[in-house]
């Protein structure tokens, strides 16, 4: 008797629940498609890491565009705008930068945005020990004038200081949280929304809700999701069936299939460069790299339109320079300054005496190398007498032996092109990461410190002519700049951000 | 049978000990740049260094696990070095996905499997071969191809579930089911085929087992000898299996779990074991540990029901 | 990939493990008939070739790629088209084969290594051997096998061969399990004791005769391992946990699948190369399986008694006319004539009891004797409805009480089962289900066919367990069969059988299973219920100490024919069929052990018998 009771009420409550669900908007699939205006589903493969500011990367911008504001706003096509810095102003030697803070905004825990919050934010960016700590190592120190002005102090002159600052190292999080564990699960900062912790499965979903009392514009949804995959199929799945609004696409196939769907509109953009970077430009561990003429057989030896049409159906376009359109010192020529032409590259392997060929060993990433790609060089590369042969390397083994162990002459990488050149020099061209051997030539060192001395927009000139120099010197063997499409479906508009992978959040909009 | 149980449950705490001493070795010998997956390609190598010794991979390999196991022990797993996510909770919002999807294929798979392998092995002749054929192409499928196909047909197509996602059951129960409904499905393709084979072959054991015609010959009618005794004394073997599945499953799911974008611990295994995030993984573990003895212990307590030879004591 | 690695349970049947060991012809021929089995080995076979012959058979290098060709379709020179990046479909194919299916192979002959021989060491043994080996199984069966097999990938290299070594060790437990199972089962079985009695090593024994016992499951699981090995290696290859840029089947339908909207075609090859593969492995296990132990492990043993009477070309000597035949007057309770029964359908049918004439009248017991395979249980099991599948009678009539049986639908006859015509078996522990207490076993028909309450089902179950003199019923009810001897057993069954008050008791060897001195009471207590209730007795033996002992009347089979049918003593003293005679000798032969229970009288002198 009990039993039965109790099993009615179960069976009532679940039946409930059901026609609740259905006469809603939240049942299945069709139920999603409902709520479309109010709420914005992004897919991405950017796993998202810690939401502590201290620890943030470009790359998992959008998810830190919600919580946190930067500093300085950078636009869509790539200029900059105030934001939670109403102005700002470098001094004649450009080693100090005074911000105008804005007044009156808090952040959702209640304290105050002031000079003294701007302080501890970008101290603990430098010293966090974050990925992209590096983008504020030329300051010095933070000079508190009042509550509103603050003045940071350069160690010499950053060209890089105002792209940093509207980006990773711009966020800013309530001093109260900065330093705690807590911060990475539970953002607090200005943004437009605040994480809603309970519907967020860290790591693979996160649920953003609009802040009332934001300081700026109404934020344009209610709510904001963030869902991060693995393959770009499910993103693609759920795209055509409206469970997502929008993402990135940067597989080919991908894009074919999501362009295939007449609800969905792709646009069409170009950031990375996919290529061979040749660390080892002083032969230290492949004696013929140290050759020039050797850097610029391959590069000769290499059938862009060929890897192009094979690998990417032609999504893209072949280039000779790590420089991209956007990017000051860029120069339209140099796409094809190394046409393809395996006679031009035999002669000049004999000329450097490698007219037997050589070896080259190279890392196969999972992720990058396809099995196509390398079995396309590899064909390419023998037939002007280069024997390359592929190491397969797994995710942080990779990264292991590619960067501390330095054990290869060089790798094929996506890079992606920032919009001022500095930031192109100092990823690629000066020591560091993707300069591991630390080669350099007196006209890099020279050009690249006249860069690093003028403002941004000035360096045009010694930003083109260290291009010319490196393409000339073949420190690169670049095949093409690949075409990723930003989908979005009839819900919403996007627009795609100059210099990076993914539109800034704020440039997402209902369509209606 | 409490005996046992806590004999089987202390059994199973040592077995836990030593598979995490093992796993944790077995992590630390690779030369993964945890530093350098964390921090990325920007930093400096003097930061990756840095940060490898705040995470104390500096340290040998058994301070590091004594470390770890003093707080294991205390009921602190420690956070992610990925997310910073406290791995408990981590796991908490992971786990019932996984186990949504597991628990669903296996009752499924047990209900189906009965159903089709006890046809089959009554019937005999054609609808025995159609089973069998079916189990042979259930069985040779790839995966990955059913799934693909389910999702593009019944997702995509027809838009009656939804392609990618977990709603969890407490949020709408109905939205729960139309979430997990298709990812069961596809696991249940392959596991209905093993499964039903088996019970096919222990079926016809069992028919053809002295027992059965002297019920005949008591004029008991065939449908209650069936259920009631025939399959009783089959479903020995058939539970072993469905267990093995379900422990299979726990970490097996990781297929299903991509295509769907589900956040379950199978997609979780595969993510955070290739970046190195030992917190997480040591979690993992343990709970595929205790997952295993847990569901071990279920099956051999569930086999002694039926057999009463089998019957723990 | 789990389902697959359990312990696949042979066929445990005793009598077909002692009578049965499949000699090998048998099995291959067994294996030859099943279609399917054919065809998957066959696939097999051509797809091993293929991967042996690669670099014949290749048009081309697998990883030399034209990229200008990527995507083209067939051509003269690339039968399968081209890929991707323009490399041969064909070629890829070809050597893909070599990796996963050399893949596969490592796989399983790692598990092999690491199981089989211990686990026969483990079944072979036991003891404390077998407590540390089981206590590493059940460890690396907790293993949570993805995490490792991603760890030893970090560690040894992105290559198929590792993952496949690890996969190896993780299944080897199912090798082991499987063997000791199985070595175990036979390990006290009577061929091992003789083999060790007459001074074998261990080795031998393990060489000559445990590994014969244990190699056909081996195989099976081994082809059921290869499937999921190759399976899990293109399940990996989608997961980006890949095999480098080794070409194996899953790597191509992988980047099939990433080029899937350019180019669907593409994943037809690898998919079908794949498919047929894991498939025909499944079919060669199942074949093979089916082959051992009969079709489900049944069919084949249904047909047990068929080839033996069928197939065994001793001309057989007419029927004695004058002690058989429709000149007898039918049988009051049962009547038989002119019974044949078949095996199989129409065009393969074989008949196994040829044109039986068999009467039993009440309170009389009636012998039936022969050999094993002579057709006798067939016939008895004829008379009670209940051959096994694929039996029928095929001509002739039955009666019992005068009804003629054989024309009454299923149902009818089951009312007859249990309350006209009940049935003693043979083996009485299995014929007893494990799974229930004697209880209530006991009384599920009397509730279920005579529709008894719970209660007074349990009264009346009390009652006949006394009326076969058991000791304490009530406790012997809650007991399960396997807390009771065999003697209790065969009472437990009787009880069964008199459950439904029965008018004709049909009794197939009903002591043949027991000792010597419970056999004697088991005798004794069936002669008095034919005495208190004037029951019919058909009483199915070889035992003609059995027959003298109790039977009023004794029919003699042979090759499904009753060749002598007359009075007990009759047919004993003066056995006229040769067949008969050399029965009656066998019984003088090793009349020595019989003797308790031989009553003098009918014991036949040794000139008679010899004459």
């Amino acid at each position: 008797m009990k039993t039965t009771r109790i099993l009615a009420a179960v069976v009532a409550a679940g039946v409930a629940a059901t026609l609740a669900a259905c006469s809603g908007s939240g049942g299945g699939a069709a139920g999603t498609a409902a709520q479309h205006s109010d709420t914005l589903a992004i897919g991405t493969m950017t796993a998202a890491a810690s939401l502590d500011p201290t620890q943030a990367t470009g790359s998992g911008m959008p998810y830190y565009q919600a919580v946190y504001d930067t500093l300085i706003l950078r636009k869509a096509d790539g200029t900059y705008a105030p934001m939670l810095a109403t102005e700002w102003s470098y001094d004649d030697t450009r080693t100090a930068l005074s911000l105008t803070l804005r007044q009156g905004v808090t952040f959702t825990d209640g304290s105050a945005f002031d000079g003294a919050a701007v302080k501890k934010n970008l101290i603990a960016f430098r010293d966090g020990g974050g990925g992209s700590a590096t983008e504020l190592s030329a300051l010095k120190s933070v000079k508190v004038v009042d509550a509103h002005h603050v003045v940071l102090e350069l160690k010499q002159p950053d060209p890089g200081l105002l792209f940093s600052l509207s980006d990773a190292a711009g966020l800013v999080a309530s001093p109260t949280k900065i330093g705690s564990k807590d911060l990475a699960t539970q953002p607090d900062g200005t943004g437009p929304y605040t994480l809603d912790t309970a519907s967020t499965a860290i790591g693979s979903k996160y649920v953003f809700t609009r802040k009332a009392d934001y300081w700026g514009d109404k934020a344009a949804y209610k709510t904001v999701t963030i869902s991060s995959f693995d393959n770009e199929n499910a993103i693609v799945n759920g795209l055509k069936t409206g469970q997502l609004n929008t993402a990135i696409l940067q597989t080919v196939d991908q894009q074919t299939a999501a362009e295939s769907d007449t609800k969905l509109t792709s646009q069409k953009f170009e950031f990375d460069f996919q290529g061979l970077i040749l660390f080892d430009r002083a032969g230290a561990l492949n004696k013929a790299l140290g050759d020039v003429k050797v850097r610029q057989a391959i590069n000769y030896a290499i059938d862009r339109d060929a890897l192009l049409t094979g690998l990417r159906q032609g999504r893209g376009t072949v280039t000779s320079q790590i420089w991209g359109p956007d990017t000051p010192g860029y120069e339209k020529s140099l796409d094809d300054a190394y046409p393809y032409d395996p006679a031009k590259a035999k002669q000049l392997l004999a000329e450097a005496g490698y007219a037997d060929g050589f070896t080259l060993t190279l890392p196969a990433l999972a992720g990058i190398t396809t099995d196509a790609m390398t079995s396309a060089l590899s064909t390419q590369l023998k037939k002007v007498g280069i024997t390359l042969k592929w190491d397969s390397l797994d995710g942080s083994t990779a990264l292991q032996k590619i960067f501390r162990d330095r054990a290869y002459a060089g790798m094929v990488m996506n890079l992606g092109q920032a919009t001022d050149a500095w930031t192109v020099v100092q990823a690629a061209i000066l020591p560091g990461t993707f300069n591991m051997f630390g080669y350099t030539d007196p006209t890099v060192t020279k050009l690249a410190a006249k860069i690093a001395a003028e403002p941004a927009d000035q360096a045009g000139a010694d930003a083109k002519a260290l291009n010319e120099h490196v393409v000339d010197q073949a420190w690169f063997a670049p095949f093409y700049r690949m075409t990723y499409t930003l989908v979005t479906d009839q819900t919403v508009k996007a627009t795609t951000q100059s210099g990076m992978a993914v539109p800034s959040l704020y440039d997402y909009t209902p369509a209606s | 049978m409490t005996t046992f149980v806590l004999r089987r449950l202390a059994a199973g705490i040592f077995l836990l000990l030593v598979i995490s001493f093992l796993t944790f070795a077995l992590l630390s010998v690779p030369h993964t740049d945890v530093g350098r997956a964390l921090l990325g390609q920007n930093a400096s190598q003097a930061a990756v260094d840095a940060r490898n010794a705040s995470l104390g991979l500096d340290r040998p390999m058994l301070a590091q696990y004594a470390d770890w196991l003093s707080h294991a022990v205390r009921g602190d797993l420690g956070r992610s070095w990925f997310t910073g996510e406290d791995v408990w909770s981590a796991l908490a919002t992971r786990l019932p996905v996984t186990l949504s999807i597991v628990v669903g294929v296996t009752l499924v798979t047990a209900v189906l499997s009965l159903l089709l392998g006890v046809w089959a092995a009554v019937r005999g002749g054609v609808v025995d071969r159609l089973v069998q054929v079916l189990s042979v192409i259930g069985y040779a499928l790839p995966g990955f191809l059913v799934t693909l196909v389910l999702v593009l047909v019944f997702a995509v197509q027809l838009r009656w579930f939804p392609a990618i996602g977990y709603i969890p059951f407490t949020q709408s129960p109905s939205g729960w089911l139309s979430t997990v409904t298709l990812p069961i499905a596809a696991l249940s393709v392959g596991a209905v085929a093993g499964v039903a084979q088996q019970v096919r072959g222990s079926v016809a054991d069992v028919l053809e087992r002295d027992f059965v015609r002297t019920l005949r010959a008591r004029g008991l009618p065939p449908g209650r000898i069936l259920f009631r005794h025939v399959v009783r004394n089959a479903s020995a073997p058939a539970l072993t299996v469905l267990g093995l599945q379900f422990v299979g499953l726990l970490g097996g799911a990781v297929l299903v779990e991509q295509i769907f974008g589900l956040p379950g611990i199978g997609s979780m295994t595969v993510q955070y074991t290739t970046r190195g995030d030992i917190p997480v993984i040591m979690g993992l573990v343990m709970v595929s540990v205790v997952g295993v003895v847990v569901v071990n212990l279920v099956v051999d307590v569930l086999v002694g029901v039926p057999n009463p030879k089998a019957r723990v004591a | 990939m789990s389902e697959t690695l359990q312990n696949e349970s042979l066929a445990t049947d005793p009598d077909t493990n002692r009578l049965e060991r499949a000699p090998r012809r048998s099995t291959w021929s067994a294996y030859l008939h099943s279609p399917l089995g054919v065809a998957g080995g066959a696939v097999l076979v051509l797809v091993v070739l293929a991967a042996l012959l690669a670099p014949v058979l290749a048009p081309q290098d697998p990883s030399t790629a034209d990229l200008a060709l990527a995507f083209h379709g067939p051509t003269t020179g690339h039968p399968l088209g081209l890929d991707s990046a323009g490399r041969d479909v064909l070629s890829r194919l070809l050597y893909g084969a070599r990796t996963t299916l050399g893949g596969a192979g490592l796989a399983v002959a790692v598990a092999l290594v690491l199981g089989v021989p211990t686990g026969l060491v483990a079944g072979y043994r036991g003891r404390r051997f077998d407590g540390v080996a089981s206590w590493l199984v059940n460890l690396v069966m907790s293993l949570p096998a993805m995490i490792v097999l991603l760890a030893s990938r970090a560690i040894l290299g992105p290559t198929v061969w590792v993952l496949m070594l690890v996969m190896g060790v993780l299944v080897a437990p199912s090798f082991y399990r499987l063997t000791r199972g199985v070595v175990a089962d036979v390990r006290g079985e009577l061929y091992v004791d003789a083999a060790r009695v007459s001074g074998l090593s261990d080795a031998r024994i393990i060489g000559r005769h445990v590994l014969v016992v244990v190699r056909a499951p081996i195989i099976i699981q081994a082809a059921l391992v290869g499937g999921i090995a190759i399976g899990l290696q293109a399940g990996l290859e989608f997961l980006g946990i890949g095999s480098g840029d080794t070409p194996t089947w899953g790597a191509m339908l992988n980047e099939a699948f990433q080029n899937i909207q350019r180019s669907p075609g593409l994943i037809v090859w690898p998919g079908l190369a794949l498919g047929l593969t894991s498939a025909s492995l499944v079919l060669v296990a199942s074949a093979l399986r089916d082959a051992l132990e009969g079709a489900g492990g049944a069919r084949r043993a249904r047909r047990r008694p068929a080839p033996r009477t069928s197939t065994t070309p001793v001309p057989v000597p007419a029927p004695v006319p004058s002690s058989a035949g429709s000149d007898v007057p039918r049988g009051g309770l049962l009547s038989v004539r002119g019974l044949a029964v078949a095996y199989g359908t129409d065009d393969d049918a074989r008949e196994v009891v040829h044109d039986v004439d068999l009467d039993v009248g009440p309170g009389e017991i009636v012998g039936l004797v022969g050999e094993s395979g002579s057709g006798k249980s067939q016939t008895a099991f004829s008379v009670l409805g209940i051959l096994p599948r694929g039996g029928h009678v095929v001509r002739g009539s039955v009666t019992v009480e005068g009804q003629e049986v054989l024309e009454l639908d299923e149902r009818a006859r089951r009312t007859l089962r249990g309350r006209v015509v009940a049935y003693v078996p043979q083996e009485p522990m299995s014929n007893l289900d494990p799974t229930f207490t004697i209880g209530s076993q006991l009384a599920e028909p009397l509730r279920c066919t005579l529709g008894l309450s719970r209660r007074a089902a349990h009264a009346r179950v009390v009652e006949l367990l006394r009326q076969v003199e058991i000791k304490d019923p009530e406790r012997v009810a809650r007991l399960y069969p396997h807390e009771i001897s065999g003697g209790m057993a065969q009472r437990v069954l009787i009880a069964g059988a008199m459950s439904g008050d029965p008018r004709l008791l049909v009794a197939d060897e009903p002591t043949t299973a027991l000792d010597v001195t419970v056999q004697a009471e088991v005798l004794a207590l069936l002669r008095r219920l034919r005495d208190e209730r004037g029951l019919g007795v058909l009483l199915v033996t070889h035992n003609l100490g059995v027959v003298a002992d109790l039977c009023d009347r004794v029919a003699v089979m042979q090759d499904g024919r009753i060749v002598e049918n007359g009075t007990t003593a009759q047919v004993l003293r003066r056995p006229e069929h040769p067949y008969t005679r050399r029965l009656v000798g066998a019984v003088l032969d090793d009349a020595p052990c019989r003797e308790p229970w031989e009553p003098p009288s009918s014991a036949p002198d040794r000139t008679e018998a010899t004459a």
